[in-house]
């Protein structure tokens, strides 16, 4: 309400706009308070994908002696494929996993400072309240899915080269190992861009975390979890009718209908043919995903929870 | 010089209480302001609405600014301690220094470092295996290393014994005040800062009662140590606040001239800690 005028321009110290940080060293500086304050959202996929890639050692497949029907079975076709599903499927559990510390994070991610009564701390650096905000979301909903990416490709090789290793000293038969650079390539790429279409998609129900996380006084799992179950219940007894169960279903699952993936190769399949992750990434129709209307639905309503998350912890006064 | 902080009828009520009502002062740069009121005189209620914590009505200006609105902005250029923002007890001492210096523009490293360096804390400990005192220096240790032109503190010294203290007051006023920040705190210890304020500004039921400067303070305050005797003749002239110590009485007066309460008894200048229990329990 006052203009400075001259004598006190000079006297006080140069205006705060000069020394600003940078929003992108501030935002690391906030992922880095995540990784500090929680520490399982390293150490649990770290660990996982140290057990996944354990399994190399101790997998047994039986052996496939001249007289089986194995060579006719392990087609130079369906060994590429087999490949890519083992990629695939080394990922499956750390990503499930990683799902489930992702939601209790959410759930914790604004709770905790207010139990712990750390909030004015924070609240006394110059950070708003949305970069708070969007660290935590973009924490959970991104950084660690990517984080868990990376470390499911890095530690898939590991396990591919153990696993080359047991087939190379004899301990596994030769059908079990097939290496393929493009088909690996191919594999990943499917995955990421699966993963980056599940992030949209869960957007709104990661968004929808936080917000009660900012929210709640206590019980965070039950105000989590209690809500859209009375509301299902409640639909239910009083029309009759089951639309939320469906909604929260799609939510949470309709992304796989989303992707634009078709599980049926150009060839049309034949019979004893494996599918190969490779040949579905060729087949991957990306418009489908991008352009589905739910999709950016869904982020819209993420935003706005997003919006109503900062709002409540900017103008909370409970502490 | 343009105020720190200038509020015209701040008023702020919860439900049917009014924390804070038609309250209205102003700070100066260079000062350091003691906001002295009993529990639940608005105090903490002012504190928050000043650090944007807050809605309130009126109008309120910190830094030229409004923390209603620019709070972001404004929390670049003020610091506080509160007894409620404790650090959390996850956070190592190593990890509360980068932190901050990774989102304050004004923080200096080697500051917080060399003044952790004098005493028992280590970079590696986490808060919660620190002392009460220790966590109050890691706290002061990040404060005063921000360059900061308002340091706001509520109850900073809260806990704390007697040593944490005064070396938490002589840390603050030898190695961070200077005529350019300002300095706003309440305590319940009166008695122990009143030396080092240079203002303060009583606060009872929301409302301001006093707001002086300490220097001015024996100008308008007299405490009059009178007999039995000339109690009656002393009560006269209308003190607003008496209390008997040891069969004499000692009576405040505002505005009388030492020329007129002389001949009465013993004159001094309140302290400050009986300045407020007079203007509590008699003159608000």
């Amino acid at each position: 309400m006052n203009t400075p005028d001259v004598t006190t321009a000079a006297a006080a110290p140069p205006a705060s706009m000069t020394v600003q940080q940078s929003p992108q060293k501030v935002m690391i500086v906030l992922f880095k308070r995540e990784l500090w304050e929680h520490r399982n959202l390293w150490i649990v996929p770290v660990l996982v994908a140290v057990l996944m890639t354990l399994t190399a050692f101790v997998i047994h497949v039986g052996n496939f002696g001249p007289n089986s029907h194995a060579p006719r079975f392990f087609t130079p076709e369906n060994r590429l494929a087999w490949f890519t599903i083992m990629t695939w499927a080394f990922s499956v559990p750390q990503y499930l996993i990683m799902s489930l510390v992702a939601t209790f994070y959410l759930m914790d991610c604004l709770y905790t400072e207010r139990k712990d009564r750390s909030i004015l701390f924070w609240k006394s650096l110059p950070v708003s309240d949305a970069m708070t905000v969007i660290s935590k979301l973009l924490m959970g909903l991104v950084v660690l899915p990517l984080g868990v990416y990376l470390l499911a490709m890095v530690f898939g090789v590991l396990f591919q080269v153990i696993w080359a290793v047991r087939v190379g000293a004899g301990s596994l038969p030769y059908v079990a190992v097939g290496w393929n650079t493009l088909a690996w390539l191919k594999t990943q790429g499917l995955m990421f861009y699966a993963l980056i279409v599940c992030i949209l998609w869960l957007a709104p129900i990661a968004a929808s975390l936080v917000l009660v996380s900012a929210w709640v006084r206590k019980n965070v799992f039950l105000w989590t979890s209690l809500p859209p179950v009375i509301a299902i219940i409640l639909e239910r007894v009083a029309f009759g009718t089951t639309y939320i169960a469906h909604l929260l279903e799609y939510r949470t699952w309709g992304m796989w209908s989303a992707l634009g993936v078709n599980p049926t190769p150009p060839d049309g399949g034949s019979q004893g043919r494996v599918v190969s992750l490779a040949d579905l990434f060729d087949n991957v129709e990306m418009g489908k995903a991008f352009l589905n209307i739910d999709v950016w639905l869904g982020l819209a309503v993420a935003i706005a929870f997003v919006f109503a998350a900062v709002r409540i912890r900017r103008y909370r006064d409970d502490t | 010089m343009t105020a720190v902080i200038e509020a015209r009828g701040l008023k702020k009520s919860y439900g049917a209480t009014h924390a804070v009502d038609s309250v209205s002062f102003a700070i100066q740069p260079g000062r350091i302001v003691g906001l002295i009121g009993p529990n639940g005189a608005g105090k903490t209620t002012l504190f928050k609405a000043i650090l944007g914590l807050t809605q309130f009505e009126g109008e309120l200006s910190v830094l030229g600014r409004d923390p209603r609105s620019e709070r972001n902005e404004l929390m670049q250029d003020v610091c506080f301690i509160a007894d409620v923002a404790v650090l959390p007890r996850w956070l190592r001492v190593s990890q509360a220094i980068d932190f901050v210096a990774g989102v304050h523009p004004r923080f200096d490293r080697s500051r917080a470092t060399d003044f952790l360096r004098k005493t028992d804390i280590k970079m590696s400990s986490r808060v919660r295996e620190l002392s009460k005192g220790m966590v109050t220096q890691l706290h002061l240790a990040l404060i005063l290393a921000i360059d900061a032109r308002l340091l706001v503190l509520d109850e900073p010294t809260l806990g704390l014994d007697l040593l944490f203290r005064r070396q938490f007051y002589d840390t603050l006023l030898n190695d961070y005040f200077d005529k350019e920040r300002t300095i706003v705190l309440t305590t319940h210890q009166v008695e122990e800062i009143e030396n080092l304020l240079t203002d303060v500004i009583f606060i009872n039921r929301g409302h301001v009662v006093l707001d002086t400067a300490v220097d001015t303070m024996a100008e308008r305050y007299i405490q009059l140590t009178v007999s039995a005797e000339n109690a009656a003749r002393a009560r006269q002239l209308g003190p607003f606040y008496e209390r008997e110590v040891f069969g004499r009485v000692a009576m405040f007066f505002e505005g009388r001239t030492a020329a007129e309460l002389t001949p009465l008894g013993e004159l001094r200048t309140p302290s400050v800690a009986d300045l407020f229990v007079a203007k509590m329990q008699g003159g608000a």
